[in-house]
């Protein structure tokens, strides 16, 4: 019996996978004769590549053993409710795609990609707090800090209302590295008030953030800007956020933005800080159980000083990006970031009591959660309905994140 | 610190107007509710500047965004003997405190860029208002977008006769907000075009949320099937060139080209305009306001009738207390 259940899921996967491929090639030869390039646009495509995910997964798969594939089979309702957000999520896309098949373009693919980018650097660098049962809420501040003063340096010389009037064309690198570390110091900040008088993370993050915001205005009303917001960025600058990769390889493809390659080689290094690094095994030790740690020798005080540096020098990282997308500036940038951050970062599974979470799964909270606002606005669904959703998606992925503990 | 400044500042008052006492000479007393505030800051030139064409004298306080003090600075100015006030209140609900005491001290108040409640304004006669209506944003801003249309009726691109355009809106419920979305769209329609909302999106004032909506939008809609963008402020309007520029929009191949409105003139707005990425925006006049504030202080002080007779201030007075100075709109190339 389980011999045969383990080659069905198996054969299911390679299967359905050939099954989408095919149907896939067959709709991109038969789309234009059918008239249909106005209706399904590049489903064809998305199809394909479904496909071969699906049939590479059948391929790869191993054999379970009898004992895991019965289970699996037990637990078939436990895998819908674990995955009832991406579950959710696929339900919505569908609808959305019927609703407006313009939401079956690579170019939508691709921009919700680019949107998901900047929030994944955010979300990689809050996941780190949230992995020791603590929080930062002077994320979305800081995304806000470094935006302004990266901008402020950045402005060309004929604009009318530079922030600094005498300022030379600087080269690009020193404004951004003065930002992060800007955002660095504030950071410290964090981690000496966590670490030293181990002040709870909500609180310590909480001051800290009125402080950034505080300082960022003063920055930002400093004469003779005034509270302006910062404009006339200089093009190499912006680049930075608007640069577009191998654009108009074929007819009507819009380009890979710059973004989603940062935000990839982003994600490899934290991954490895995670899961190769002395460091990313103290910052799990110390989630998991803060007083084995200490006793097992683990320096709190240097781990936590570490994990809120790193933090923000990734949040920093997301604010220079915001500012050279938007080619500007103001002191309201970031505001409220982080709250969708830490959602983003439990709905991919972190614990907020500490010690659990992968940076797949916050890559996947991350792109639901994109997904699932782009696809609202995306069919015009008004922004209180779409608060009301992103609430219940948080509530919901929290509910079955504790009982999936409970049940261990 | 503060206490020894403010001392000081009123004894140099005190002594600059003991020196120059002629009966009706013009001396201004004002108050700005933060004089970091950069529509303020040009506000402030512009008076300072007119008074000195006047012949008059002017004090200028910093109300740092806070009533007590300012209540206490009218005090001030009125002991060390300013016979004309122009008021920017910082609570446009508290101005019966600050009339109260210009009446009792039987002196003209001016009250510029936040508008007293008008129950509140008419119990002094010799209160008034110089400011710009808010409505008359929303209605230049549509009368330019208006203009460009006619000149350029290729703007329909779906030969429809009808206007489809994306809105993007302000903070929901604020009065700018409303009103714009609402008389824009009037201009509009009353310059003969048919407006058709295809989609209205509050962005809250903010480049970010409009940029990502416009992008939205450009992908679900098609940029193919949009007209024009008509933004409650400039930010707004900017975050969609932004979106439109990421999308080969407004990069100057007139084929690809959407029409974006904004309202403020801020120094971005202009910038993008001179590269041809935006097409115009709506000025609210502070110059404009500033001048006119001094010559009606001035006017009021020396006694001329400037109710019945027009031309001796140059600004038409309505209801018996107010000037309205319009918006100014602002296109490609001018500055």
């Amino acid at each position: 019996m389980a011999e045969i259940k383990t080659s069905r899921s198996k054969r299911l996967f390679t299967t359905g996978g050939i099954a989408f491929l095919i149907l896939g090639i067959a709709l991109y030869f038969l789309k234009a004769p059918m008239g249909l390039n106005r209706k399904i646009y590049d489903l064809p495509v998305f199809l394909i590549i479904i496909g071969i995910c699906f049939a590479l997964k059948g391929f790869m798969a191993k054999d379970k053993t009898e004992e895991e594939a019965s289970l699996a089979g037990k637990t078939f309702t436990e895998f819908l409710t674990n995955n009832a957000i991406l579950l959710a999520m696929l339900v919505l896309v569908i609808v959305i795609c019927i609703l407006q098949p313009r939401f079956m373009q690579i170019r939508v693919a691709l921009d919700i990609l680019t949107q998901s980018s900047t929030k994944l650097i955010m979300a990689l660098g809050i996941c780190f707090t949230l992995l020791i049962a603590g929080t930062d809420l002077s994320a979305g501040r800081m995304v806000g800090l470094a935006a302004v003063i990266s901008a402020s340096m950045m402005q060309t010389a004929t604009y009318a209302n530079r922030f600094f009037p005498d300022l030379p064309q600087v080269a690009v690198w020193m404004p951004i590295i003065i930002a992060i570390l800007a955002c660095m110091v504030f950071g410290a900040l964090n981690g000496f008030l966590v670490a030293k008088y181990d002040m709870h993370p909500f609180i310590a993050t909480l001051a800290v953030q009125v402080i950034i915001y505080g300082a960022c205005s003063l920055y930002f009303d400093m004469p003779p800007n005034n509270s302006q917001p910062i404009g006339g960025i200089r093009p190499d600058f912006a680049q930075l956020g608007q640069m577009r990769l191998l654009s108009g390889i074929y007819q009507g493809f819009p380009g890979i933005s710059i973004l989603i390659p940062i935000a990839v080689v982003i994600c490899v290094i934290i991954w490895f800080i995670l899961n190769k690094t002395v460091f990313g095994k103290n910052v799990y030790a110390i989630g998991g159980n803060r007083e084995a740690a200490v006793v097992a020798g683990i320096n709190v005080f240097k781990n936590i000083m570490g994990i809120f540096i790193l933090a923000s020098c990734l949040y920093g990282i997301a604010g220079v990006l915001e500012a050279a997308r938007t080619a500007g500036a103001t002191n309201n940038y970031g505001n409220g970031y982080e709250l969708d951050a830490i959602a983003a970062c439990v709905v991919g599974g972190v614990s907020l009591n500490g010690g659990i979470g992968k940076v797949g799964g916050i890559i996947m909270g991350v792109l639901i959660f994109t997904i699932i606002q782009y696809g609202l606005q995306f069919i015009n669904v008004s922004p209180m309905w779409q608060q009301v959703i992103k609430g219940v998606i948080i509530a919901v992925a929290v509910a079955i994140d504790l009982t999936k503990y409970r049940r261990k | 610190m503060r206490k020894v400044s403010m001392t000081a500042l009123i004894l140099a008052l005190i002594l600059a107007f003991s020196q120059c006492s002629f009966a009706d000479d013009v001396k201004i007393g004002s108050c700005i509710y933060r004089f970091s505030d950069a529509f303020m800051l040009r506000f402030r030139n512009a008076m300072s500047a007119e008074t000195e064409r006047e012949g008059a004298s002017i004090f200028i306080l910093d109300s740092q965004n806070d009533q007590t003090i300012q209540d206490q600075q009218v005090d001030e100015l009125i002991s060390s003997g300013v016979n004309v006030l122009i008021i920017n209140p910082v609570d446009r609900m508290a101005a019966q405190n600050i009339i109260d005491k210009a009446k009792n001290a039987n002196i003209p108040v001016v009250f510029i860029n936040r508008e007293p409640p008008a129950e509140i304004l008419k119990t002094y006669d010799k209160a008034y208002y110089v400011g710009a209506k808010a409505e008359e944003s929303g209605t230049e801003q549509g009368e330019l977008l208006a203009a460009y249309l006619k000149e350029h009726p290729e703007y329909d691109k779906n030969n429809d006769k009808k206007l489809q355009f994306v809105m993007l809106m302000g903070e929901n419920g604020h009065q700018d907000m409303i009103l714009r979305s609402e008389y824009s769209v009037k201009a509009l329609k009353d310059s003969g075009i048919v407006p058709v909302q295809i989609v209205g999106a509050i962005a809250n004032w903010d480049k970010l949320q409009a940029m990502n909506m416009m992008n939205a939008f450009i992908m679900s809609i098609g940029s193919e099937n949009i007209e024009a963008v008509i933004a409650n402020n400039d930010e707004m309007a900017l975050g969609a060139v932004e979106a439109l520029k990421a999308n080969d929009y407004n990069k100057g191949n007139p084929e690809m080209y959407i029409p974006v409105v904004g309202v403020d003139a801020n120094a971005s707005a202009l910038d993008a305009m001179d590269r041809g990425e935006m097409l115009g925006t709506v000025l609210n006049d502070a110059d404009g306001q500033g001048k006119a504030a001094v010559k009606l202080a001035a006017a009021l002080v020396s006694g001329k009738d400037i109710k019945s007779d027009i031309k001796s201030l140059g600004y038409e007075i309505t209801d018996n207390r107010y000037i309205w100075i319009p918006y100014q709109k602002v296109t490609r190339g001018e500055k």
